[in-house]
């Protein structure tokens, strides 16, 4: 091969080269398919019709557990689920319409109030939005 | 702060009383202001006291006739002075234990502090004819009483434990008594007292939600558990169906405290089950025998599921770092805490089986963080390789362009 055709082929080569290796991770950097856990002020938590009365689902809201509640009364409430004590997952108590902490028998009421146990303080609560087919939960700050 | 409101002055008003007071001027307030030390020191407090927010003053405890300005008129035939110490209780409970008098004030106000304190052993030892025993202004001051409610007051429940500790902390005043004074020492180093000092969290127990306020009085041992089980139900429930129950009751060791201590209770961790010093398990079971065998294990196992627990959180943190997304795993990881936490509550009850398969499942569970911990971590390395060879490849470039540019130089020269 001659000089000048080898520097050609060097030089293009090299070109695409550098264009793929730089784009391919801008690209991974660019297009992140998932919002970061620390900035997400909202997350769609359900279907609309997906929770019966009375019942809940623990969903993922940043990377921690949040739970939303559709009470006997039709009313949506979606609060952490995060118990204020050692930060077990909390879950829905049908029965009594409470939220139970089973690690050391917290309780806490729809508003986030601690009801019993040792949970210093009170659940965070969040806003809860219809929006379609779509229910949406917002940090409230 | 509590404000009267219009119900309470109304009260005020039909009663005469404290209207008189106020509508007439206070020459109590006047003349003591004029005085020194705690003559004067009261009429200073009283303009922060509770009693005069709520339109009470001088007389409505003291008696006299605070609208003359001569003393001896002033001091008249309603003058009670001041209460000797052994009165303060029904001094105090005149008003307190009465509930029709206190409805005007603060119907939600409970009446029965006076009844309370005769049953605590303060009261018991007052009645026995003990002066120096606590009474009403020991713990609430006499002219600049608060509500509990405001964080300055003496009860407020920051300032609780030093409000006990001037007597419970003064050796010599407990050596008279025969009491230990190292309490409000002890207090202070436990997980109790950072939660309420530290964290500023109110609802943290200071003295008086285990020994009672009013109705103060040592726990006996077999009560201690139930003190507890106030804030910490999942432990005792365990724990009585646990077979250290029986065992406990039949050498006389209270429930809690016989592990955890009384007033320095340290955050538990795993240091406190095992066969290794330091173990509370070892203050009753024998080295070699089937229950030291059992701690060690259950030490053991707890530790490792820990110890997992952590390395998996270290794995994405470190993933995090380095700008991976890692919010799925830490959501399951969050399961494995939870597991954790309650495997160790779990200890109470000491049916082995069931902590077993508990941290089986959370093993489980933990073992899809690691791997997510560890496809992360391989994302890192694999974005780190992508920038080596995307520098080399830039080099090559430089290079390539140099050699271009040269040969271009060349061509031109020779042309």
């Amino acid at each position: 091969m001659r000089r000048r055709s080898f520097i050609d082929v060097f030089f293009g080569g090299s070109l695409l080269a550098t264009a793929a290796a730089f784009l391919y991770p801008v690209l991974r950097y660019i297009l992140p398919t998932k919002a970061l856990a620390s900035s997400q002020k909202s997350v769609t938590a359900a279907k609309v019709g997906e929770l019966p009365p009375n019942a809940a689902k623990i969903f993922k809201f940043g990377a921690k557990p949040a739970v939303l509640v559709n009470t006997a009364e039709g009313r949506l409430i979606a609060l952490a689920a995060t118990c204020t004590h050692l930060t077990c997952t909390v879950r829905y108590e049908a029965d009594s319409g409470t939220l139970f902490c089973p690690c050391h028998n917290g309780r806490f009421d729809l508003s986030g109030a601690v009801l019993s146990g040792p949970p210093p303080a009170p659940l965070e609560t969040y806003g809860v939005l219809v929006a379609g087919e779509e229910i949406v939960v917002a940090r409230k700050s | 702060m509590k404000r009267p409101t219009f119900a309470s002055l109304f009260v005020i008003g039909f009663l005469g009383l404290p209207a008189a007071g106020l509508a007439q001027g206070n020459s109590c307030l006047d003349c003591h202001k004029e005085l020194d030390g705690a003559l004067q020191a009261a009429a200073v407090a009283f303009a922060q006291d509770v009693h005069g927010q709520f339109g009470l003053s001088c007389r409505d405890c003291h008696g006299g006739n605070p609208a003359t300005d001569d003393v001896d008129k002033a001091k008249d035939k309603s003058f009670k002075g001041a209460p000797k110490r052994e009165r303060i209780p029904e001094f105090c409970g005149g008003c307190h234990a009465d509930a029709a008098k206190m409805r005007g004030f603060n119907p939600s106000l409970r009446v029965d502090q006076l009844d309370q304190y005769w049953t605590s052993r303060h009261g018991q030892r007052l009645k026995a004819g003990d002066a120096k025993v606590a009474v009403c202004t020991d713990c609430h001051g006499a002219h600049g009483v608060q509500t509990a409610r405001f964080p300055k007051s003496m009860t407020f429940p920051w300032n609780i434990p030093q409000t006990c500790g001037r007597c419970h902390a003064d050796k010599a005043l407990m050596a008279s008594y025969l009491l230990p004074a190292g309490q409000l020492e002890d207090y202070r180093a436990s997980v109790h007292a950072r939660a309420l000092f530290d964290k500023k969290d109110l609802s943290a127990p200071a003295c008086n939600d285990c020994h009672g306020n009013h109705g103060a009085y040592p726990p006996e041992v077999g009560s201690v558990s139930g003190v507890c089980r106030q804030c910490h139900p999942s432990a005792g429930e365990l724990f009585a169906k646990s077979p250290h129950k029986k065992a406990f009751v039949e050498i006389e060791a209270g429930e809690c405290g016989a592990c955890h201590g009384n007033h320095k209770i340290e955050a538990p961790t795993n240091a406190l089950i095992g066969s290794t010093a330091g173990s509370a398990c070892i203050q009753c079971h024998e080295a070699g025998s089937k229950a030291w065998t059992t701690a060690a294990e259950l030490r053991s196992l707890l530790e490792e599921f820990e110890s997992g627990t952590a390395s998996a959180e270290v794995a994405l943190d470190a993933a995090d770092r380095k700008g991976v997304e890692v919010s799925e795993a830490r959501f399951k990881l969050q399961d494995v805490h939870t597991i954790l936490v309650s495997a160790k509550n779990l200890t109470h009850g000491l049916d082995l089986a069931e902590i077993r398969k508990a941290i089986v499942d959370g093993e489980n569970a933990l073992a899809e963080v690691e791997a997510a911990g560890q496809k992360a971590l391989a994302e890192a390395r694999f974005r780190r390789r992508g920038l080596v060879v995307a520098t080399i490849c830039l080099a090559l470039l430089a290079a390539a362009l140099a050699l271009k540019i040269r040969r271009l130089k060349e061509k031109r020269m020779a042309s």
